[in-house]
């Protein structure tokens, strides 16, 4: 029964990815495409000016914002939700703060509710309907993974153009065309390799999203390496393989001990229960490492005009967050989640530094009036934010 | 007069210049180097307020303006939204948190303990047999990958079960065209899988000591069959997944949350009721056909013996335990063959 169960969940945590994966380098480089202005120290022989990222929000603060908005929604039936994610996205963006100012963040809540009915019908359609009937659960699969690409830009737009930083906003300019080229044909490219040539796609993909933002009249551009990646995932892959011998290891043993106890009333063996909590910590940190890699690679191969980006995210301190939150989170049955959101906000913000090599003058908004500032209003309903 | 201070974004390049605001009756004066513009205060919009964030005007002519101070602009410039100005006065104070805290609780545990299941149980009606079959025969297989090996009783043992069990089965509609397998596990224990499918071990069947204790065990899974319980279960898996990502998404990945603990102890409570709902089925199946739910209490009373034997006390086990405790369970079958009598 769990087979089936996983098969859906995974389907719709691919997409689900696709629009995460598509926001993430977002905020990476929201946070990062910060614009210098005035005297920065130096850095010692060379002429960029270092700015590196704050996170000077507060978790007693950001508590209240999130525990009114856990309340209205649940009152609501989860209509407020959009307008709580607003408030809680405006106070961790105003928050995150280079050279002295902070982000805006400027999306409308109806687009997000917009944007959360969307996934709902998509993935609780799958969910449902995948136990259900089995038809209707592959045609929804397949609509899925056909409107991968219009997610991943739809998202991606709708997070950039909402974006601001000192009343100048950001943009996504990828186009539905290149979108599907990278997401179906580099996708099934990768598909058809039985997953040799992922870490290229996924290469492809960080500079699809990355490279196609703006801010203001300056393109990004993002030149990450396939080699990083190819590196990032082999080393992942050979960790994951490791735990999974684990875990079987773990099955005979629990077989070999569980087959002389009364499944019903025999309590568990210790070692089972160590083995679990290590299998899960392994697990834990490779899931950290590639976090930290991803994000370091796709930040640091990140070029906006004059400006760079340095992120220093590392394993062992990620995964030790990740390890702390997840506990606290769980024995404070989710109180704890505002502290937990806040000190990773602060731990990314720390790693973070502008690389500035000119000043502020050199960067300009994006004329007004242009295609791209039109296209903005046409496609109102284009952009919604498709996560949930 | 009153007077502000902030800093201004033209909106054409991220620079910023300090400014001075003259709000004076229904005019705005922003007054920068070498410049000053008026404006209607009415055409002047305040973001809708957030505690603890800078609070933003916006001009006419696309510029922003930073307030230094957060002064008393709420009462001089007319913010976005009534609902923002309710939600930022709620989040201000910790007393209107904490009863947010506690809203929060009782909805979700309500949600949690009620409507859930409520709702799990008329979706699980709606589940093709086909699939449920595919389920049931997908979780055997893994079993018998991971634990089941082939049963070692002799055929003629098997098919006298059959029988009794056919017997037993008789005029029960809604659980026609069950499945009965036999496996060898190492201990005494009988399950129900989705499609109506009977697992029963070999050890079982020694451990019993009568066909009516053997029925009495089944009878408890036909229970499990007829009430959907595994579907239920996974329906409301589900749904305590969703409940988890809406509580604690933002924190950590959904991925990190699937294995929390609490949906495990919710499990374990959603497990008991289920039991509990098995056994009285059984009781009433059982009486149907002229046994007595007694057998079921002599059965349950040698497993808990038995089990007693072979394992320490584990307080944390007892209390994640799925089923209720024994000594309860025994007391209602001897209350349900009193009233059969």
């Amino acid at each position: 029964m769990s087979g089936i169960d996983t098969d859906a969940a995974d389907a719709a945590a691919d997409a689900d990815t696709a629009a995460a994966v598509a926001r993430d380098p977002t905020r990476a480089e929201v946070q990062a495409a910060a614009i210098v202005d005035g005297d920065a120290p130096a850095a010692p022989g060379s002429a960029d000016h270092l700015h590196p990222f704050q996170f000077t929000g507060r978790t007693s603060v950001y508590f209240r914002i999130w525990i009114v908005s856990l309340a209205l929604s649940v009152l609501t039936l989860g209509i407020y939700s959009a307008w709580g994610k607003v408030r809680k996205k405006r106070y961790l963006f105003d928050h995150t703060r280079v050279d002295g100012s902070g982000f805006e963040f400027r999306g409308s809540p109806a687009a997000i509710l917009r944007g959360r009915i969307i996934a709902l019908v998509l993935f609780g359609g799958i969910a449902l309907g995948g136990h259900v009937m089995i038809e209707l659960r592959l045609a929804l699969i397949a609509v899925l993974i056909l409107l991968t690409p219009w997610i991943a830009v739809a998202s991606a737009r709708f997070n950039a153009r909402n974006t601001f930083y000192r009343n100048v906003g950001f943009d996504f300019d990828g186009t539905l065309r290149e979108s599907i080229k990278v997401f179906l044909g580099f996708g099934a490219i990768a598909l058809v390799t039985l997953g040799l040539a992922y870490p290229w796609f996924r290469a492809r993909r960080a500079r699809f999203i990355a490279g196609r933002h703006r801010f203001g009249a300056t393109p990004f551009t993002s030149d990450v390496e396939t080699g990083d990646f190819v590196l990032m995932y082999l080393f992942s892959g050979l960790a994951l393989v490791a735990c999974v011998g684990l875990f079987f290891g773990a099955m005979v043993i629990a077989a070999v001990m569980g087959g002389r106890a009364e499944p019903d009333a025999g309590p568990p063996l210790p070692a089972f229960y160590a083995v679990i909590v290590l299998l899960y910590g392994s697990y834990l940190v490779i899931f950290a490492f590639m976090r930290a890699r991803t994000q370091n690679l796709i930040a640091n191969g990140t070029v906006i005009g004059p400006l760079r980006l340095r992120s220093t995210l590392r394993t062992p301190w990620l995964a030790w967050l990740y390890l702390t939150n997840v506990l606290a989170v769980i024995g404070s049955i989710g109180l704890a989640t505002p502290w937990a959101v806040v000190r990773l906000a602060r731990y990314r913000a720390r790693t973070l530094v502008l690389v500035a090599a000119a000043p502020l003058g050199t960067l300009m908004s994006a004329p007004r009036g242009s295609a791209s500032a039109t296209a903005a209003e046409v496609s109102d309903l284009f952009d919604v934010d498709v996560a949930l | 007069m009153t007077m502000l201070a902030g800093v201004r974004y033209d909106g054409r390049a991220p620079v910023g210049e300090p400014v001075t605001l003259a709000v004076e009756g229904d005019s705005v004066a922003v007054v920068r180097e070498g410049t000053t513009d008026r404006f209607p205060r009415a055409m002047i919009a305040l973001d809708a307020p957030i505690p603890g964030i800078a609070e933003r005007l916006r001009t006419p002519d696309g510029a922003m303006i930073e307030l230094d101070a957060t002064a008393a602009t709420r009462d001089m410039f007319a913010p976005r939204g009534r609902l923002a100005r309710l939600a930022c006065m709620l989040e201000t104070h910790w007393l209107p948190a904490l009863a947010a805290a506690a809203i929060s609780a009782v909805a979700l545990w309500f949600v949690v303990t009620d409507l859930l299941p409520l709702a799990a149980d008329p979706v699980a009606r709606q589940i093709q047999p086909e699939m449920q079959e595919m389920l049931g025969h997908r979780t055997l297989a893994s079993l018998d990958r991971l634990i089941a090996k082939p049963s070692r009783l002799p055929k003629e043992e098997r098919a006298r079960i059959a029988e009794v069990l056919w017997g037993f089965m008789e005029h029960e509609p809604d659980v026609a065209g069950y499945e009965l397998q036999f496996r060898r596990m190492g201990a005494p224990n009988a399950f129900a899988l989705p499609g109506n499918i009977i697992v029963v071990t070999d050890e079982l069947v020694k451990f019993v000591h009568s066909d009516d204790e053997l029925l009495a065990v089944l009878a408890h899974e036909i229970g499990h069959l007829r009430a959907r319980h595994a579907l239920r279960l996974v329906l409301q898996q589900s749904g305590i997944a969703v409940l988890a990502t809406v509580v604690a998404g933002d924190a950590v990945g959904v991925t990190i949350l699937a294995a929390a603990v609490p949906a495990m102890l919710l499990d374990a409570r959603y497990s008991r009721a289920f039991e509990a709902e098995a056994d009285e089925l059984a009781f009433a199946h059982l009486a149907r056909h002229g046994v007595s739910p007694r057998a079921f209490a002599a059965v349950m009373r040698r497993f808990a013996d038995d089990a007693r034997r072979r394992e320490p006390n584990d307080p944390l086990m007892r209390y994640l335990s799925s089923h209720p405790p024994t000594e309860e369970r025994i007391r209602r079958a001897l209350e349900a063959a009193g009233s059969s009598k």
